[in-house]
């Protein structure tokens, strides 16, 4: 389907079909989702990679549409993890409280992020930006948390409110809603604002420091696979509006001479680094495997805004990139969990063990997720982290430098946790009977999801080639690659070279193995226990509090935003309590001294 | 291709020699220090097969199989490691972030199959083992990004070169700061004592290696002496200026590691909070500091 408005709404409709199919069979609706979802992904990416997107728009009134490498790279990963996820919705309708609105959601918000990502107007891509948060909002408290899709909607509303503030200055700067030309022209008295508030609108809906509350509570208490929509495609979105404010706007104000950067930008830049630290060391504590991979996801959304902050084709390449393998590593890690949770009811760490035993192909699915996620080679994740720490040098930011190497050095230990307590360790009694590995339609979207991520770290190029018209088309020089090597500030990287080494390194590793002597199988509570008799798999099983002395040294100080943030509600309510008491009365004089009182203000100027 | 990847395999294989020979004349160093007569320099050899021979028990697929990719891991790393500037199997991709990534799949794959024994001992090792990495890599990585802002390349051997030519001092004197830094990392690292925490020996039946014997601990031996070799050499070339020749490079990288063993031997042990507390307070100090003075002030010796 080439044109974007016929796609959108064959969407949305598609998603009424299937609300209304849903009352008469449940599978039939989430097959249609599905067949619904694959359809606008294929669509998006054929016409994406040959260019021949119809712009034109008759049906609907007041929208226009245009097409840009950057926004088909951003729908290209948003539809696909909407591809994904679809896989995912059959089985997981039943246990929800109304599941016969999920696919409508589900297929409306798929529309609504398309119109974000392809209008070329101001206002319009404001509207589908509300109808985005209004719809995914009601996806959150399906499985009965009313509390974190009320975050949710707060901290999206500031970032709207962020958004449209900017809007509105953009077009009294510029005279056009026109989102190209509008941004080309930013100068003069408001430009500090708008770049402010483009970024705090990015920085809301990306769920980064000091905007982050909201992520972990909505990706940890969503149904178990929304949250992979949550983190690999909706997240995104603000991603999408981080790169408008930094990448396409020209930058602000005084530069910072010693490393040859924007004042502004390197306080982006820095509070990209907060929010790594900050998310890595949430993350590092977690108990609920899902809150721990959505304080991961607050982490990597700031390597993206220190990626975009430097202003420079590697450092852009890198973000871009990074959206990417993380959208891949974090949906195929979300999706994993939530296999596990359908079956355990639980996705805490405290109360799960030993699952590799029943699903080994979920396990390595989990496996090559979080290598990609670490930014471990050979996985795609090594790759946007090499670019990024090379703009970063190249720029001798060393305290950002200090962020993000402690937040890829911790990604390894929060990663590992549910590795370790989920997944290893002890296999747990209540579990040995009941659990089997995940139906197949969840295993071919896992499967998926992993050959992308060793692809994406193998053989890099062709997808960093569509990056690269991506960067020329901001104005930025390209990156220089060949076949197979991508050139940084100090270095060549060949990734594919990486990975055979590696090959060739496990294979002598494996025929030392298997050449000699076999070993005895044995039970995993036949263990060394230092002379203690131990019959219970429980007090074999290290999963509490994995990182013990290391939470023990930060644990005093972990609540200082939620705190902040609670004290400035309280605030508010106070505020708003003393307006209701001296305005909003019940008593009818004062309401009618103060009607007059205004009524007066209003006509001053007319009286006089 | 072949060629490179053969001498790649030749480099994994000679370190490992190498640094196997080395460990058992450095056990005879320490034995010296604590008037011991100790054992003979290839005891390390014998144990080594000692092991490999020997029948041993297996907790499963993912205990094997984590074994399996921690050797490979390592020898994969191992085999981009440059020995002298001719010495160099893949050049121009000796990418210093290729060492510590590559190397940080064998640490998984090692964990993983520690946590896969199902003994809760192993996993506390592994806890420990990685609080250790996160304590003492940060330091270590901003001191490199010092160095590889000065030379221009992230490439080890390049960094190498770049200390050799006329008018560069070796980075150990250009940047004594983060020189002291790098070797306190480095003894985190290498495990040796006072951070070597995540072992532990008599403490908690010696960490992840609870349940390994036979051939699964053999080939762990392996690893271990292979990334011995690896981090040693690392560090030889980022300080030390690389090697002209393959004699250089032995007497370089003997003095590096037998210095280490007697420090690290007249040292206690640091509880595990102590380690992380330690390097985020004075070698991270210095190293920023070292940082600042190298890049934004360009006072370099």
């Amino acid at each position: 389907m080439a044109n974007i408005e016929l796609l959108i709404l064959i969407t949305l409709s598609l998603g009424l079909l299937s609300y209304v199919l849903y009352h008469f069979s449940p599978r039939l609706s989430s097959a249609l989702t599905i067949l619904g979802s694959f359809f606008v992904f294929g669509s998006v990416l054929y016409h994406g990679y040959i260019g021949s997107f119809d712009v034109s728009s008759t049906l609907l009134p007041y929208v226009s549409f245009s097409s840009s490498a950057l926004s088909i790279f951003f729908a290209v990963i948003i539809t696909f993890t909407y591809a994904m996820v679809s896989l995912f919705n059959p089985y997981f309708l039943k246990t929800h409280k109304a599941g016969n609105v999920h696919n409508l959601l589900f297929l409306s918000t798929l529309a609504f992020v398309l119109g974000v990502l392809f209008t070329n107007h101001f206002m319009t891509m404001f509207f589908f930006f509300e109808a985005v948060v209004w719809t995914s909002l009601f996806m959150i408290p399906l499985k009965g948390s009313k509390s974190a899709a009320i975050m949710y909607y707060r901290f999206s509303a500031f970032g709207s409110f962020a958004l449209l503030g900017a809007i509105f200055l953009l077009k009294a700067n510029s005279g056009t809603f026109l989102i190209t030309e509008s941004l080309a022209v930013v100068d003069g008295a408001h430009q500090l604002v708008i770049f402010i508030l483009l970024v705090v609108a990015g920085m809301a809906k990306l769920g980064a420091f000091p905007f982050h509350i909201w992520l972990p509570e909505v990706l940890g208490k969503a149904p178990d696979h929304t949250s992979a929509l949550f983190s690999g495609g909706l997240e995104k979105l603000g991603a999408f509006i981080i790169v408008f404010a930094l990448v396409r706007v020209a930058p602000v104000g005084a530069t910072f001479a010693a490393i040859d950067l924007a004042w502004s930008r390197y306080a982006v830049a820095i509070l990209g680094a907060l929010t790594i630290v900050f998310g890595t060391l949430m993350a590092i504590r977690q108990d609920d495997a899902k809150k721990l991979l959505a304080y991961s996801s607050m982490s990597n959304g700031g390597y993206m805004l220190v990626a975009f902050s430097l202003m420079n084709s590697i450092s852009v390449m890198g973000g871009l990139y990074h959206v990417l393998a993380h959208a891949l590593a974090s949906v195929a890690a979300f999706l994993a969990i939530a296999a596990v949770a359908r079956q355990t009811n639980t996705t805490k760490m405290s109360e799960l063990g030993g699952m590799i035993h029943k699903m080994p192909i979920t396990y390595m699915v989990y496996l090559i997720a979080i290598i990609s996620m670490a930014g471990i080679p050979p996985m795609g994740g090594f790759i946007s982290k090499w670019l990024i720490f090379q703009a970063v040098i190249n720029k001798g930011l060393i305290f950002v430098a200090v962020a993000v190497f402690f937040g890829s050095v911790g990604s390894f230990l929060y990663v590992f946790r549910p590795l370790a307590a989920l997944f290893l360790g002890q296999e747990l009694p209540q579990y040995k009977k009941t659990l089997k590995e995940a139906p197949s339609l969840m295993l071919l979207a896992m499967l998926i999801l992993s050959v992308l991520n060793i692809f994406t770290g193998v053989f890099p190029t062709p997808i960093l080639k569509v990056i690269n018209t991506v960067i020329v088309e901001m104005g930025m020089n390209e990156v220089v690659l060949t076949t197979f090597t991508i050139e940084g500030f100090n270095g060549l990287l060949h990734p594919g070279l990486i990975a055979l080494v590696f090959m060739v390194g496990v294979f002598v590793a494996f025929v030392i193995f298997i050449s000699l002597k076999k070993s005895k199988k044995v039970g995993l509570m036949d263990t060394y226990t230092a002379g203690n008799f131990i019959y219970t798999e429980e007090l074999m099983h290290y999963s509490v509090d994995f990182y013990a002395p290391l939470e023990r040294l930060y644990e005093k100080y972990i609540d200082i935003a939620r705190n902040v943030y609670r004290s400035l509600d309280h605030k508010i309510k106070e505020f708003a309590r003393l307006i209701k008491y001296f305005i909003f009365t019940y008593k009818p004089e004062i309401t009618a001294f103060w009607v007059v009182l205004i009524l007066i203000l209003f006509l001053w100027g007319d009286i006089a | 291709m072949i060629i490179s990847l053969l001498i790649g395999l030749g480099v994994a294989l000679g370190g490992f020699t190498f640094q196997t020979a080395l460990g058992g004349v450095n056990r005879k160093i320490v034995a010296r220090l604590q008037k011991r007569v100790g054992p003979r320099w290839y005891q390390e050899f014998i144990d080594i097969f000692k092991l490999l021979s020997k029948r041993s028990v297996s907790h499963g697929w993912i205990f094997d199989f984590g074994v399996i990719m921690a050797l490979g891991g390592i020898i994969g790393t191992a085999m981009f490691m440059p020995v002298t500037s001719n010495i160099l199997a893949f050049p121009s991709f000796d990418n210093f972030f290729i060492f510590v990534y590559l190397l940080a799949v064998g640490m998984l794959g090692m964990a993983m199959s520690a946590s896969g024994s199902g003994n809760p001992l192993a996993s506390i090792g592994v806890m420990r083992a990685l609080t250790t990495m996160v304590a003492y890599e940060i330091p270590f990585m901003i001191v490199v990004l010092t160095i590889i802002k000065l030379a221009g390349t992230s490439s080890v051997s390049g960094i190498a070169e770049f200390q050799q030519m006329a008018g560069n001092n070796w980075f150990m004197i250009a940047l004594p700061l983060g020189f002291v830094v790098a070797v306190l990392s480095l003894m985190g690292m290498l495990g040796k004592k006072p951070f070597e925490t995540y072992i532990a020996p008599a403490e908690i039946a010696s960490g992840p290696m609870v349940e390994y014997g036979g051939k699964q601990l053999g080939m762990l031996f392996i690893m271990h002496e292979i990334t011995v070799f690896i981090e040693v050499s690392l560090f030889v070339h980022l300080f030390l200026g690389g090697a002209e020749n393959i004699w250089m490079f032995a007497i370089k990288y003997f003095l590096v590691y037998a210095g280490l063993n007697l420090v690290s031997n007249v040292n206690g042990r640091f509880k595990i909070d102590q380690v992380v507390v330690f390097f985020y307070k004075w070698p991270l100090a210095m190293a920023v500091v070292q940082a600042i003075i190298a890049i934004y002030l360009g006072w370099v010796i």
